[in-house]
């Protein structure tokens, strides 16, 4: 089975064998048939090409790792090995409630209609802010954080549902009135300037 | 018309190069250099190729000048 990259990289080959062929010879273009290559070699190869390089990024930007390629993201990578079961993305990654190679999209995304995509364009703004611009600091959300993300995976669940403490204020929480992260409920996530102050867990090789 | 389109292949080569090796890495650099910089090299030769094609001179009269004299 040939993997995405394997199939951009064959497509963009062959588009850039046709293509050279064009440019070498323009004049069969002359012909009918030579008009059709040039047009395989400069628009549709090229176009599949690059939706299929397009798509296999965007696949790629989802994963933990690219998150952390940036620099400023090195302490929110620690926190997630973090010994300390009230640390939330700690928890959740080291116990695989959420995929440990999407960690941060998996909470991160936006689980509504076109969320995936107002999800990527800010992450389009956090790479002009990084080489561009100042980034935050401390850095902190653009919105508060939405419940429905945690809803998303916690919602109809048995330990979340049977919980008193969330059955005295399901519509609150589901309307977003209280927020999941409110102080004295689930307010510790990656607390990086706790960092040096806590211990780590190291997962087996 | 030829101009154009040994331009607009140029482009798309390195346009298609630019995209192949971005996907050699995983960062936001690569992704950015393949939208960005692969992205507008890619566009720029697809819409010149297109461009050539609607544009007035036709490719067999640039071959053949005396095509109207032989019909």
């Amino acid at each position: 089975m040939i993997g995405p990259q394997t199939l951009v990289f064959l497509l963009i080959g062959i588009s850039i064998l046709l293509i050279l062929v064009v440019v070498i010879w323009p004049s069969i273009t002359a012909s009918r048939q030579g008009k059709t290559i040039a047009f395989l070699a400069l628009f549709i190869i090229p176009v599949v090409a690059a939706t299929v390089g397009a798509s296999e990024h965007i696949q790629r930007s989802e994963q933990t790792q690219f998150c952390l390629s940036c620099h400023i993201m090195e302490p929110y990578g620690r926190s997630l090995y973090v010994d300390d079961s009230s640390f939330i993305p700690a928890a959740h990654f080291q116990n695989h409630r959420i995929p440990a190679d999407k960690a941060c999209y998996t909470c991160h995304t936006d689980y509504a209609m076109f969320g995936t995509i107002r999800a990527k364009i800010e992450g389009l703004h956090h790479v002009y802010v990084y080489w561009f611009g100042t980034p935050m600091h401390p850095i902190r959300l653009y919105h508060p954080y939405n419940n429905r993300e945690c809803l998303h995976c916690h919602s109809g669940a048995r330990s979340f549902e049977n919980s008193p403490t969330h059955t005295a204020m399901m519509g609150d929480l589901k309307s977003n009135k209280i927020s999941c992260t409110s102080s004295g409920c689930h307010d510790t996530y990656h607390a990086v300037d706790k960092l040096d102050q806590v211990k780590f867990w190291k997962p087996a090789e | 018309m030829l101009r154009k389109l040994r331009i607009s292949g140029i482009l798309v080569i390195l346009g298609l190069l630019v995209e192949a090796l971005s996907l050699c890495w995983n960062n936001a650099l690569s992704f950015m250099s393949f939208v960005v910089v692969g992205g507008l090299l890619f566009a720029s030769g697809v819409l010149l190729f297109l461009y050539s094609l609607v544009s007035s001179n036709d490719p067999a009269r640039q071959l053949e000048p005396n095509i109207d004299a032989r019909h």
